[in-house]
C-alpha cells in the first residue's frame, strides 16, 4: 500500500473540542502531528458515545482537563505509521481500544491478566511514551488527549499498544462498539465470570454495559437473566437482549433490592454484575449472589474516593467471591478479533445496540440523547461521505 | 452392638467454662443419649484452637456460659440415635464444626461447602432442636459450642458433623484435621488452588497460617512469605516451608503491603489473611498482584467487623477477594483425602503438635496458646 500524501506531515482537520466542563463541544479545525515512534495516525471513520466520555466531560477538576478531545469508542483506517511499527500498515482497518496490550510484558503474556504492566492503564491526558500531545488548536494551544484514543476527531494519533487490527468486512458502525462498552459487558460474562449454561444472572444497571452483559450471558446459555434498573422503560428494551425478569429498584417497597432477588431466586443469583458504578449497589449485588459459589463482578466506574464496605463475616462464611474487571477481562489484540468473528458469524448481536446516528457536526445531540437516557449507542460519523 | 450405656445418660468428666475468661472447671456432668440424627461420641483427645479462646473470652452473646468448649477432636462412637445409617457404634470419627448434610443443593455441588439445610452459625445448641444434651450435677443446662463441645469425655453430635476416618490414623494427629490444619491446607489447595511455582504471602503465622504454608508447600509454591508481629515465628515458619519472613512491626515508615510489593516486584500471586483483622485484609488485598492476584480471607474477625476497599482498586486491579470457611473443604468428601495424604507421608502433621496435657491440666493449654507459646496442644480425655 503506498504511503499517503500526508505521511510525515501535520494534518489539519475537524475535531470536537471540549473547552469547558459540561458545555457543548466546539467543532473546530485542529492540527494533528504525525505519529512518533511506536504510534500510528488514524483516519477515524466513526465513533460512538460512551458514558465514560460524559463522566469526564462533566468533571471541572482533575482528572477532568480542558480543552480536550474526548471519544474512545471508534473505528478507523491507518493513515500513516511512525518508526518501529510493524504490526499494522497504511490502509489497515483497526479498532483502537483504550486498554493497552503490548504483548511483551508478563501480564500481556499471561492468559490470566489483561492489565498490561509496560503501559499501565490510567486516565492521563497525554501519549504514553513522551507524555506530550499530538493535537494543537489553531491558536497553537495543546489539546488534552482522552484515554489514549481521542476519537472525536477526523484524525488522531494512537500508540500501537492500543491498536487492534480487524477484518475489514465488519461495518464501521458495528466495529466501533467493540472498542469499549459492548466488549466490556460481553467479556465480563464470557471471561471474567465465565457464566455457566443454565445459570441465573442478575445485572444491576441496564445501560449499554449491562445490556452487553446480558448479551454475553445469553451467548453462554444462562437460563435466567434478571435486569435491575430504576427506569421501567428499560424492561422492554432489555427483553431484546435476553433479560427474562425485571426488578425496578425504586418499587421494592420496604424490601431492599437484594432481598427481592434473594426471594425470586430462592437463595441468590449464581452471578451478579454491577454495571452502574455505585458502591451501595455493589454491596446489594454481593448480598444477593448465591451462598456457596456466587460471584459478584464489578464493571461500573464509581466516582473518585468512593469506598466499598463488606461484612467480614459474610466474606469469610458465605463462599462468595468479588472481582472487578476492566474491559471485561479481555485482552484487546487477541479477544476483540474473536468478537468481530462472532458478529460476522451472526452469533453476537450488535445491531440492537445502535439506536441513533448523527453526523460529526451534530455530535452534541449524541451527548443530549445519552444524558437524557434516550439512547443506547449513538454513532457519530466523522467521515463526511456517510 | 449394645453397650451398657446405650439409651441412658452418661456421667463423665468435662471442662466447663463457667465465666468468661476464667479457668475452666473440671467437673462431672450428665450427657444425655443421642436423639434422632445424632450420635454420642467418646472423645479420645481434643486440641485447643484459637476460636475456642475467642468465644471463651466473650462476656456477651455469642458468648454463653456455662459452656463446654472444644471443637477439634477425635473420638469413637459410643451409641447412635434413630435414623442414623452412615455410622455405627465403635466407628472412629473426627467431628467437624462445619455441617455436611449431603442432601441440599450446596452439599451436592462440588463448588461449595456451605450447607444450606443446617446452616453454620456459632450457636449454643444442638442443630435440629434448639436444646442441649449437657447438664451439670445441679441439673443446670450447659451450652454447646460449634455443635461439637469436645472438652468432655463424652459429647453428643449431629450426624451432619461426623466424619468417619481410617482407624489407623493416631488420635493426636486426626484431631488436627478437625479444624485448624484442614482450614489452612484447604485454603491453599482448594480456595486459592495455588499453582506450582507461584508466590504466596501469609499474614499471621499461627496454626492456620502455618497450615496454609504447608498446603502451599504441597502444591510446589516457589516462595512463601510469612508475615507476623512475633520474630520467633520466623524460625518456626521455616519448618512449614516459609521462605521469607516480614515482621510487620519492623517495616519503618512503609506499610507491610509496600514491603511485600517491593520484595515480589509487584505483589504475591496469592495472599492469605490468617489473623482476623480488617485492616490486615486490606493490606493483603493491596499487595496481591494486579491482574490475577487472589486475596483469601481465612481469619475470623470480631462480630460486626467490616472490610473496606476503594471502588477504584476493586475495579481497576483485576484482583479477586474470597473467604475460606474450613478451607472450602467438604467434610465428608475431603477429610479422608487429607487423612490418606498424612498416612502416605505427604502431608506433615507432627510439626503442628508442640504440647500435650491431660484433661485435668486443660487450663495450661489455654495459657500456652494465649501466651503464644504453643501451636497445637493436645488434651487427652482419659486419665
Amino acid at each position: 500500500m503506498e504511503e499517503s500524501k500526508t505521511a510525515g506531515k501535520p494534518i489539519r482537520c475537524r475535531a470536537a473540542i471540549a473547552r469547558k466542563a459540561g458545555e457543548p463541544l466546539s467543532l473546530e479545525e485542529v492540527i494533528v502531528a504525525p505519529p512518533e515512534s511506536g504510534e500510528v495516525r488514524l483516519r477515524i471513520i466513526c465513533s460512538s458515545l460512551c458514558y465514560s466520555d460524559v463522566t469526564f466531560w462533566k468533571l471541572k477538576d482533575p482528572p477532568g482537563y480542558f480543552p480536550r478531545i474526548l471519544g474512545h469508542e471508534c473505528f478507523g483506517v491507518v493513515e500513516s505509521v511512525g518508526e518501529n511499527v510493524s504490526e499494522v500498515t497504511v490502509g489497515d482497518t483497526v479498532i483502537p481500544v483504550f486498554m493497552p496490550d503490548c504483548g511483551e510484558c508478563r501480564d500481556c503474556k499471561s492468559s490470566k491478566s489483561n492489565l498490561c504492566s509496560n503501559f499501565p492503564f490510567k486516565v492521563v491526558t497525554w501519549m504514553h511514551r513522551d507524555q506530550k500531545s499530538r493535537f494543537t488548536d489553531l491558536n497553537g494551544e495543546a489539546l488534552h488527549h482522552f484515554l489514549f484514543i481521542s476519537s472525536f476527531s477526523e484524525y488522531t494519533v494512537v500508540d500501537t499498544v492500543h491498536i487492534v487490527k480487524v477484518d475489514p468486512t465488519i461495518p464501521p458502525e458495528r466495529g466501533c462498539l467493540l472498542s469499549c462498552g459492548v466488549s466490556t459487558g460481553v467479556g465480563a460474562a464470557l471471561k471474567t465470570a465465565n457464566v455457566e449454561a443454565g445459570s441465573t444472572v442478575a445485572i444491576f444497571g441496564l445501560g449499554a454495559i449491562g445490556l452487553a452483559v446480558s448479551e454475553g450471558s445469553r451467548l453462554c446459555g444462562a437460563k435466567r437473566i434478571i435486569g435491575v434498573d430504576v427506569n421501567e422503560d428499560k424492561y422492554e428494551i432489555a427483553k431484546g437482549f435476553g433479560v427474562t425478569d425485571f426488578v425496578n429498584s425504586r418499587t421494592c417497597g420496604d424490601k431492599s433490592v437484594s432481598q427481592v432477588i434473594l426471594e425470586m431466586t430462592d437463595g441468590g443469583a449464581d452471578y451478579c454484575f454491577e454495571c452502574v458504578g455505585m458502591a451501595s449497589l455493589v454491596q446489594e449485588a454481593f448480598s444477593c449472589c448465591r451462598k456457596g459459589w456466587g460471584k459478584t463482578v464489578v464493571l461500573g466506574v464509581d466516582r473518585p474516593g468512593s469506598n466499598l464496605t463488606l461484612s467480614s463475616g459474610e466474606v469469610l462464611q458465605t463462599g462468595k467471591t468479588l472481582t472487578g474487571c476492566l474491559f471485561g477481562g479481555l485482552k484487546p489484540k487477541s479477544d476483540v478479533p474473536k468478537l468481530v468473528k462472532r458478529y460476522l458469524d451472526k452469533e453476537l448481536e450488535l445491531d440492537k445496540f445502535v439506536t441513533h446516528e448523527v453526523q460529526f457536526e451534530d455530535i452534541n445531540e449524541a451527548f443530549d440523547l445519552l444524558t437524557e437516557g434516550k439512547s443506547l449507542r449513538c454513532i457519530i460519523w466523522m467521515d463526511q461521505n456517510k | 452392638m449394645d453397650t451398657k450405656t446405650t439409651g441412658r445418660p452418661i456421667r463423665c468428666k468435662a471442662a466447663v467454662a463457667r465465666k468468661a475468661g476464667e479457668p475452666l472447671v473440671i467437673e462431672e456432668i450428665i450427657v444425655a443419649p443421642p436423639k434422632s440424627g445424632e450420635v454420642r461420641v467418646r472423645i479420645i483427645c481434643s486440641s485447643l484452637c484459637h476460636s475456642d479462646v475467642t468465644f471463651w473470652k466473650l462476656k456477651d452473646p455469642p458468648g454463653y456460659f456455662p459452656r463446654i468448649f472444644g471443637h477439634e477432636s477425635y473420638g469413637i462412637i459410643e451409641s447412635i440415635g434413630e435414623d442414623v445409617h452412615d455410622v455405627t457404634e465403635g466407628d472412629t470419627v473426627i467431628p467437624i464444626f462445619l455441617p455436611d448434610c449431603g442432601e441440599c443443593n450446596t452439599c451436592k455441588s462440588p463448588k461449595s461447602n456451605i450447607c444450606s439445610k443446617l446452616p453454620f452459625k456459632v450457636g449454643p445448641w444442638m442443630h435440629r432442636e434448639e436444646t442441649s444434651r449437657f447438664t451439670d450435677l445441679k441439673g443446670e443446662t450447659i451450652y454447646h459450642f460449634l455443635f461439637i463441645s469436645s472438652f468432655s469425655q463424652y459429647t453428643v453430635v449431629d450426624v451432619a458433623h461426623i466424619v468417619k476416618v481410617d482407624p489407623q490414623i493416631p488420635p493426636d494427629r486426626a484431631c488436627l484435621l478437625s479444624c485448624g490444619v484442614s482450614t489452612g491446607v484447604g485454603a491453599a489447595l482448594k480456595t486459592a488452588d495455588v499453582e506450582a511455582g507461584s508466590t504466596v504471602a501469609i499474614f499471621g503465622l499461627g496454626v492456620i497460617g502455618l497450615a496454609v504454608a504447608e498446603g502451599a508447600r504441597l502444591r510446589g509454591a516457589k516462595r512463601i512469605i510469612g508475615v507476623d508481629v512475633n520474630e520467633e515465628k520466623h524460625e518456626v515458619g521455616k519448618k512449614f516451608g516459609v521462605t521469607d519472613f516480614v515482621n510487620s512491626r519492623n517495616c519503618g515508615d512503609k506499610p507491610v503491603s509496600q514491603v511485600i510489593m517491593e520484595m515480589t516486584d509487584g505483589g504475591a500471586d496469592y495472599c492469605f489473611e490468617c489473623v482476623g483483622m480488617a485492616s490486615l485484609v486490606h493490606e493483603a488485598y493491596v499487595c496481591c498482584r494486579m491482574g490475577w492476584g487472589k486475596t483469601i480471607v481465612v481469619g475470623v474477625d470480631k462480630p460486626g467487623a467490616l472490610l473496606s476497599f476503594t471502588s477504584y482498586e476493586v475495579l481497576h486491579h483485576g484482583k479477586t477477594l474470597a473467604g475460606s470457611l474450613f478451607g472450602n473443604l467438604k467434610p465428608k468428601s475431603d477429610i479422608h483425602l487429607l487423612v490418606k495424604r498424612y498416612m502416605d507421608k505427604e502431608l506433615e502433621l507432627d510439626k503442628f503438635v508442640t504440647h500435650q496435657v491431660s484433661l485435668e491440666d486443660i487450663n495450661k493449654a489455654f495459657e500456652l496458646l494465649t501466651e503464644g507459646k504453643s501451636l497445637r496442644c493436645v488434651i487427652w480425655m482419659d486419665k
